[in-house]
């Protein structure tokens, strides 16, 4: 047998896929040659050289989320709907109209208190309080 | 492990088991169930019961699990990531949708990954899921600063110039570890085909690499 068939036979023999009888034939190869040894050497590399390579890829933060969206994660779960981003404009309106109009039905419907009496005037007649005891009535006079 | 967290879930939603319109969902949030870690530890194939369930939590651990591995087994095929991140999408998107019918009769590994390598063997992104090699350049030292990215460079150049299905399984195999008969439920192969083609594979990748790294270097 080749050193060509034997390397077909490599990439199972690395994997373990190789039957019993095969991979005893193929261990005997690889002892008397170094191109094989080589060779099965290099294909177990590839392994190491794509994890590496994979292990640069950066994914974007917000993936989670697109996909959920995408999903309708939203709708199925019913989990903390989100209000749409294009209607949140919309949204926020609203409500600064409803408080407006909030604050507008308030102050019509704002109960009206009576406003106070004015103070009595005093006649020119009458005599002026400048402090001393309060003048008494007539009743008080003769309850006393 | 599904049943703590179905019973979890129909303990904090009340009587009710139908989660799909809502109505009892307020009360059953994520950091309810895993706020003790019990998602984080749950196996695969709990998990894809819980989002069955529609257990909030369980599509977002599934996510997080598999994100990456979706994404750089799409990267290496297709060579963009924002391609890679739009393939990666549309497989979570139609396994999250389809999981009600899984029967799981493969991994939920082995599923994502054979609708991502099929998306990915699409005939629309297809054309030119392969550079010619005669197209391709030799990595200079101003491309990158640093070995690692040197080789992740030529990696991905060397990949750019396999065909499609050889990408394929070479990537399933030695980047995702998939066993070969994983191999062959992902790619619909008969073991026999999986084996050569596996092995055509690597040669492929040992040839190109061969010549693109001027035929001195050999993998160590």
């Amino acid at each position: 047998m080749t050193c060509r068939l034997y390397e077909e036979q490599l990439s199972s023999y690395l994997d373990g896929e190789l039957p019993a009888a095969r991979a005893a034939r193929l261990e005997a190869h690889l002892k008397t040659c170094p191109h094989c040894q080589a060779e099965l050497a290099a294909l177990g590399g590839i392994s190491a050289r794509l994890r590496e390579a994979s292990n640069l890829v950066e994914v974007s933060h917000d993936f989670d989320r697109r996909v959920l969206k995408a999903f309708g994660y939203w709708r199925v779960t019913g989990w903390q709907r989100p209000v749409k981003s294009h209607l949140r404009p919309l949204v926020l309106i609203a409500l600064f109209l409803l408080a407006m109009l909030g604050a507008v039905w308030h102050w019509f419907t704002r109960p009206i208190e009576p406003a106070p009496e004015p103070a009595p005037a005093y006649s020119v007649a009458a005599p002026v309080p400048t402090g001393g005891p309060p003048p008494v009535s007539r009743e008080e006079e003769k309850r006393r | 492990m599904y049943q703590k967290l179905t019973s979890e879930r129909t303990f904090l939603a009340g009587s009710s088991s139908n989660s799909w319109k809502g109505e009892t969902e307020e009360a059953v949030r994520p950091a309810n169930l895993s706020a003790d870690g019990r998602l984080a530890t749950a196996d695969d194939a709990s998990l894809v019961a819980a989002c069955a369930q529609r257990v909030p939590g369980a599509f977002q651990e599934l996510l997080s699990r598999y994100r990456r591995p979706a994404i750089t087994l799409a990267y290496q095929m297709l060579g963009d990531l924002e391609d890679a991140e739009d393939v990666a999408q549309e497989a979570f998107v139609r396994v999250f949708q389809a999981i009600p019918r899984f029967r799981g009769q493969a991994s939920f590994s082995t599923w994502l990954y054979r609708i991502v390598t099929n998306l990915c063997l699409g005939s629309r992104r297809r054309r030119k899921a392969t550079v010619p090699l005669d197209a391709i350049r030799e990595p200079t030292a101003s491309d990158s600063p640093s070995r690692q990215v040197t080789e992740a460079l030529v990696t991905r150049q060397v990949l750019a110039a396999m065909a499609p299905e050889l990408r394929a399984i070479l990537l399933l195999r030695d980047q995702e570890g998939l066993s070969y008969s994983e191999i062959a439920e992902a790619l619909r192969l008969p073991m026999g085909t999986v084996r050569s083609r596996l092995s055509k594979a690597r040669m492929a990748f040992r040839q190109i690499w061969h010549k693109l790294s001027g035929g001195g270097e050999e993998q160590t």
